[in-house]
């Protein structure tokens, strides 16, 4: 009774990583999803790794159910209940559209109908006030209304969001609490609950989805924990949350949006996990099948963010660890537009049919069927065999595209990689500006299952020196969620000027997040302390974006305050190069985060012994032709063997390309470390 | 040589990124809500002869005058007399630029000393000194009126800022202090512009780079000529008015016929009105840009948008009308409104050629809305540029959007808990208006109603808005779409009234400086899109849906959709087959496509 695991339930695969804390036992698995049964892809995991359910004493799930029902339209039927007058903002959204030229968009779809939206007299304004007082007569008429709607069985969810409700939310509290009364039955989504931030159609939008999603996510958690009882599992189990932290799972069926990345959560902190022996600053490159994610880490910690967009224009407001996703995966597809210009992606194969190479009907060029032309994947090797790759129908589908262009197939393969590695080298450089880095100082960590293929290649167009990969890269996401420790954030969005603020009001704020914070990681059962640290999200009053600054204690004090100030102001000007010394500043955010700092010490991610030998194949690169490499099995590489490239090092889950002259050192953890060797512009 | 093929397009995402890069340095530091909600700026590449080599998506409406404004620049300074370390600034509408508020930032790239190109950003600046508020003034007779004109001058010299234009820029702008953030924040994004382009040459080498970047704007025009050649040869005509140009109260005409030859397109402008006292003038820039915006929507938009995409199309704009204005008439409408217009002529005549691609008519206008004053809270002068959304025009298997910025910009809405955070007004409601979108087979977007409630003393308000009167056409039978307005209700009073009525204005929808006070109600309506198709022709079952929805009245839905609706039982349903016969009140204003 001493297993803790973590899986990731993906769209393609499940994964599943878990350590035996008390023999330092290691198991691992990767099986196929299976669509709209999660359940049985778990216990086929745990089935395959050899887990008996029995002895778990932790389990700990990532999962993309949230996200995906949004995608799909597949939520609760949704009331809508806002101030008087604003009952159409979240159809009106922001009026800003995704394409420049294109007369034929349509904006999305905000889960719910028009005639379901409501408004009740009320107001509040800028500073809090109450202008217009809620009267009990409003709320009866609404009552009516909400009656009809789940007499015919067109209500199962309400959300509630009434303007300036985060700066008072008594309004919002007396909805909730006659709702509560009134309609026992419906769920219910306060938007002060929910998101408490400015910004009226981020927060309703964001109330909107945590009531759609809520009867789901209640559906989906006690299935899951239905099935593990009666496997025998008698453990208790969490799930990843987006902030990369976790929250027990009969808790997180209460707050879905919480969830919605939370595999991708799980990926970074792995890759922070491992990463970390490199020993500085790290961006993080998840590659999938569909999608690669990125993640900036500066000393030691990942970024955080208040805001997603699920698709354009509909923003989902929930800390999250702060993530670019770029449609750039092994399954992209390769197309030629009308103007005879390559391009990759955004479009996807998928899991189904897949590249051509699966040989499940996939007709088109995808970067997985380059690559394989490449020789840089083993037709006979991909997952470890559980997949037969067919080179025949990778180079069939090229051909078609190289046809188009007027060259080999073997350049459009490259062309094709070179096209997928830019979008991503593009993408870091757009966020690097964003977040104020320069990539150059930082380690770029790669993991999913095409990561470790193309990040040489990648970090050598950003002058990166150095590439991490950690063990088993195609399961980081499980990995990530073994390790999670227990986190709550909290976000209030406040009015503070420098000019006028002064500690003792920044200290209320603090202890109310904190105490809330805390509540949440004691209903998780935590005892003992909690490390509880707090930010300041700051911008030069008139500015409209802001940078956080970490406060030193809770319990600040004025000269503190100042300081942080200060910093504000040099963060402003390393930047973007000029601060407006003497300006007034705003405070508009104040992030509490309570974190359980258990520490786990693992034991060494230990290799499966393996006698696989030592091979050559012939691999095709841009800058030196076709050569012959030698192949390297990960598993028989000891710590500390170090190469040369060209080389290919193949894993279980993953393939990594090393490159001319770079040369590949194997960590004490398992990792593999990269040092890029020269710039070939 | 198909590798190259793959280098190019590598260079041109290359690029393409640079210009986000700069557009995400600016976004982020801009203090106006205009940047960094409204995108109200641009970003691009120009190589030394004053081509653009590459943007990044935002504002459409300045991406199709950026390069008349830098051919201009390049003319008057001599590209020799651009040093390391120079920003130039220009914003004057007779010198190939859109108008007054639009400023051009453009700064030289060296490599190893030889002048590769520019770095250039547009960027709105909110207040400029001009006889209103926002510069939007909508009875301006001269453009000495609309603001601080600058003629191409340097803002930095060799990386040190120019003082004399500075203090006099400080001097003449109302809120100095946004002037400074904004312009701090395109300095901050043109920095990012140069050094990555420097990377980018040290790695290329500068004579190849040129050389490529030739390369992408001639496969770009080559692109571009065969999209057209897909359109059928012919010639296109169309007209549509300006309702009036805010000091005599009479339509004008903007008239335009398109043709298209082979691979060409050049839309004459011939026939259009004189331009005008007031300020709806379209500078030569401005009508190019919008022709560019047209035609961009009617052709393949992954067309890279370099010089050479903007080769293939010609624009004939007789000098002195309202299409091509002399100097020194007004014309700070001509970008905001007249703009709309002339993109919807243009669309409107394409459309004969192509309707599957086209759409009717969006509401076209910004009802642009400006107000000052002093802040009770704070005591401080502000001053806001406020802008609408509008319906989009139905097309042949789509309705339109609703709440979308008109196509000559992609700003967003300013949420209404900022709005009330950093103005007195108090926002009593936001909502879209019922039977706005235009009725068709495919149903317009609907526009909105706001009512603004003014919380301060007084405040002083100025208003540019067009489509009070003459509303958006439909297409194929589909109904015109719902008009603008904007009325007041003083404290005290019950009803909403006209400008003209409350304070004799000349125009309901153009005027400036007029006091408000504490209480009065504000009325901004926008206009919704044209529909599309036989509004009879509409399946009775989203008839009914858009009357559950409250997109349409069961009026409306019985005048013109032939479709009535009966309650009964807590449930409507609809009687379709006598109603349908009756002719109904048709919309007014609908263009039929011969194709």
């Amino acid at each position: 009774m001493a297993i803790r695991v973590g899986i990731d339930t993906g769209g393609t695969f499940t994964d599943l990583v878990a350590i035996d804390t008390a023999s330092s036992q290691w198991y691992r698995s990767k099986v196929s999803s299976i669509a709209g049964e999660p359940l049985r892809a778990i216990v086929h995991a745990l089935d395959l790794a050899g887990i008996d359910p029995e002895q778990i004493e932790t389990l700990i799930l990532g999962t993309t159910v949230g996200t995906n029902a949004l995608l799909q339209r597949r939520g609760a039927r949704v009331a809508y209940i806002t101030s008087k007058g604003f009952e159409d903002v979240p159809f009106i959204q922001r009026g800003n559209r995704k394409f420049h030229y294109d007369l034929h968009w349509s904006k999305p779809k905000p889960f719910l109908n028009r005639r379901n939206c409501f408004g009740i007299a009320e107001r509040v304004d800028y500073r809090g006030a109450v202008v217009t007082p809620l009267e009990t007569q409003e709320l009866e008429a609404l009552g009516e209304e909400l009656e009809k709607l789940c007499a015919s069985g067109d209500l199962q969810a309400v959300a509630v969001n009434l303007l300036f409700s985060y700066l008072n939310s008594s309004h919002e509290v007396a909805v909730g609490k006659w709702l509560e009364q009134r309609f026992p039955r419906l769920s219910i989504s306060l938007s002060h609950q929910v998101a408490s931030i400015w910004r009226e159609y981020e927060r309703g939008i964001t109330t909107i989805a945590d009531a759609y999603l809520k009867p789901l996510l209640r559906e989906f958690i006690s299935g899951i924990d239905g099935g593990l009882r009666r496997s025998g599992f008698c453990g208790g189990w969490s799930l990843m949350k987006s902030n990369g932290g976790t929250r027990l799972a009969k808790e997180a069926a209460h707050e879905p949006v919480q969830l919605l990345l939370s595999g991708l959560a799980g990926g970074v902190m792995a890759g922070k996990h491992f990463g970390l022996e490199a020993g500085c600053d790290l961006i993080t490159l998840d590659m999938g099948g569909t999608s690669c994610d990125l993640a900036v880490i500066t000393g030691g910690h990942e970024r955080y963010a208040a805001q997603f967009d699920v698709e354009f224009g509909l923003p989902l407001i929930f800390p999250t660890i702060e993530l670019t996703t770029i449609g750039a995966g092994g399954g992209s597809i390769a197309w030629v537009d009308r103007g005879g210009f390559l391009r990759v992606g955004p479009q996807s194969a998928c899991a189904d049919p897949g590249p051509a190479c699966y040989g499940q009907g996939g007709v088109e060029p995808t970067v997985t069927d380059a690559n394989l032309l490449l020789g840089r994947l083993n037709p006979d090797y991909f997952l470890g065999g559980q997949v037969r790759l067919d080179p025949g129908a990778a180079a069939s589908a090229v051909s078609g595209l190289a046809l188009k262009m007027g060259i080999s197939k073997e350049d459009a393969a490259l062309a094709i990689i070179d096209m997928a590695n830019e979008n991503m080298v593009n993408a870091i450089r757009v966020r690097t500006v964003e977040v104020g880095i320069d990539p150059r100082s930082y380690c770029l960590v790669a993991f999913g299952g095409a990561g470790a293929l193309h990040a040489s290649a990648i970090a050598r167009r950003l002058k990166i020196r150095r590439v991490l990969i950690p063990p088993h890269p195609g399961l980081c996401s499980a990995f990530g969620a073994l390790i999670a420790d227990l986190r709550s954030d909290h976000v209030a969005t406040v009015s503070l000027r420098s000019t006028t603020v002064h500690a003792g009001e920044l200290r209320a704020h603090l202890d109310r997040l904190a105490a809330a914070a805390c509540k949440e990681l004691k209903e998780e059962g935590v005892e003992g302390k909690l490390q509880v640290t707090a930010r300041l999200a700051m911008r030069y009053a008139g500015q409209n974006y802001e940078h956080e600054v970490e406060l030193p204690t809770l319990d600040i004090t004025d000269p503190m305050l100042r300081d942080a100030f200060g910093r504000f102001e040099v963060l402003h000007e390393k930047f973007y190069g000029y601060q407006l010394a003497g300006e007034v500043i705003d405070i508009v955010n104040i992030t509490v985060s309570a974190v359980d700092p258990k520490q786990r010490t693992l034991p060494r991610f230990e290799r499966h012994a393996t006698s696989r030998p030592a091979g050559l194949r012939k691999l095709r690169m841009r800058s030196s032709g076709e050569l012959t490499v030698p192949v390297h099995h990960r598993d028989t590489l000891p710590p500390n063997w170090t190469g040369v490239g060209p080389m290919i090092i193949e894993d279980v889950d993953a393939t990594a390309l090393i490159e001319v002259e770079d040369r590949v050192t194997v960590l004490e953890s398992g990792s593999l470390v990269i040092e890029i060797a020269k710039e070939q512009p | 040589m198909q590798t190259d093929s793959t280098e190019l397009t590598l260079l041109h995402n290359r690029l393409t990124s640079i210009c986000r890069e700069m557009g995400v340095a600016m976004m982020k530091t801009a203090y106006s809500p205009v940047f960094n909600e409204g995108f109200d700026f641009v970003c691009s590449l120009f190589d030394r002869e004053g081509r653009m080599i590459a943007q990044a998506e935002y504002n459409p409406s300045m991406l199709g005058a950026a390069i008349y404004t830098v051919e201009w620049m390049l003319n008057e300074i001599g590209v020799e007399c651009f040093r390391q370390g120079d920003v130039w600034v220009h914003n004057d509408p007779y010198r190939g630029g859109c108008h007054l508020p639009e400023h051009m930032l453009l700064k030289p790239v060296f490599h190893k000393d030889e002048l590769f190109g520019f770095a250039a950003t547009i960027g709105h600046i909110a207040e400029i000194g001009g006889k209103a508020v926002g510069a939007l003034a909508g009875d301006a007779t001269e453009i000495y009126q609309e603001g601080l004109r600058l003629p191409p001058v340097k803002l930095m010299d060799r990386g040190e800022h120019a003082m004399d234009i500075w203090k006099i820029l400080m001097t003449n702008h109302r809120t100095p202090k946004l002037t400074w953030g904004d312009l701090h924040a395109m300095l901050g994004s043109l920095h990012i512009g140069e050094s990555r382009l420097i990377e980018l040459l040290e790695a290329r080498g500068l004579s190849r780079t040129l050389d490529e970047t030739k390369e992408l704007m001639q496969r770009a025009e080559a692109w571009m000529r065969r999209e057209i050649e897909a359109i059928p040869d012919g010639e296109y005509r169309f007209e549509d008015w300006m309702e009036n140009d805010g000091i005599t109260d009479e339509p004008r005409r903007i008239k335009v016929a398109v043709s298209v030859r082979g691979g060409e397109i050049i839309a004459d402008f011939t026939g259009t009105d004189p331009q005008t006292r007031g300020p709806i003038n379209a500078t030569y820039a401005v009508t190019a840009a919008a022709t560019y915006n047209a035609a961009f929507h009617l052709t393949d938009p992954q067309v890279p948008r370099n010089a050479g995409c903007y080769r293939p199309i010609k624009i004939i704009a007789p000098p002195g009308t309202l299409v091509n204005v002399q100097h020194p008439a007004p014309e700070i409408g001509g970008n905001s409104e007249t703009h709309c217009r002339i993109i919807g002529v243009v669309m409107g005549a394409l459309a004969q050629a192509v309707p599957e691609r086209a759409a009717a008519a969006d509401g076209a206008t910004g009802c642009n809305f400006l107000f000052g004053g002093i802040h009770p809270d704070t005591g401080e002068f502000y001053a806001n540029y406020h802008f609408e959304n509008v319906g989009w025009g139905a097309a042949a298997n789509h309705d339109g959007n609703d709440a979308q910025c008109a196509p000559l910009a992609i700003s967003r809405n300013v949420p209404v808990e900022v709005f009330e955070t950093r103005y007195p007004i108090l926002v009593r409601s936001l909502r879209l208006l019922t039977d706005s979108g235009g009725a068709g087979l495919f149903r317009g977007g609907l526009g909105t109603e706001r009512i603004l409630e003014i919380r301060a003393p007084e405040m002083t308000v100025s208003a540019l808005f067009d489509r009070m009167r003459i509303p958006p056409w439909g297409l194929q039978g589909g109904s015109a779409g719902g008009t603008t307005s904007i009325s007041i209700r003083r404290a005290g009073d019950s009803d909403f009234r006209l400008f003209t009525d409350v304070f004799h204005t000349v125009t309901p929808s153009k005027f400036s400086n007029i006091i408000v006070r504490q209480g009065d109600l504000i009325r901004i309506v926008s206009s919704g899109g044209g529909g599309y198709g036989d509004p009879f022709q509409r399946p009775a079952r989203k008839v009914l849906n858009d009357v559950l929805d409250r997109y349409v009245s069961p009026q409306q839905a019985r005048n013109l959709y032939g479709v009535v609706l009966r309650e009964g039982e807590g449930t409507l349903s609809f009687d379709e087959a006598p109603s349908r016969t009756m002719a109904g009140e048709r919309g007014a204003a609908s263009v039929n496509l011969k194709a």
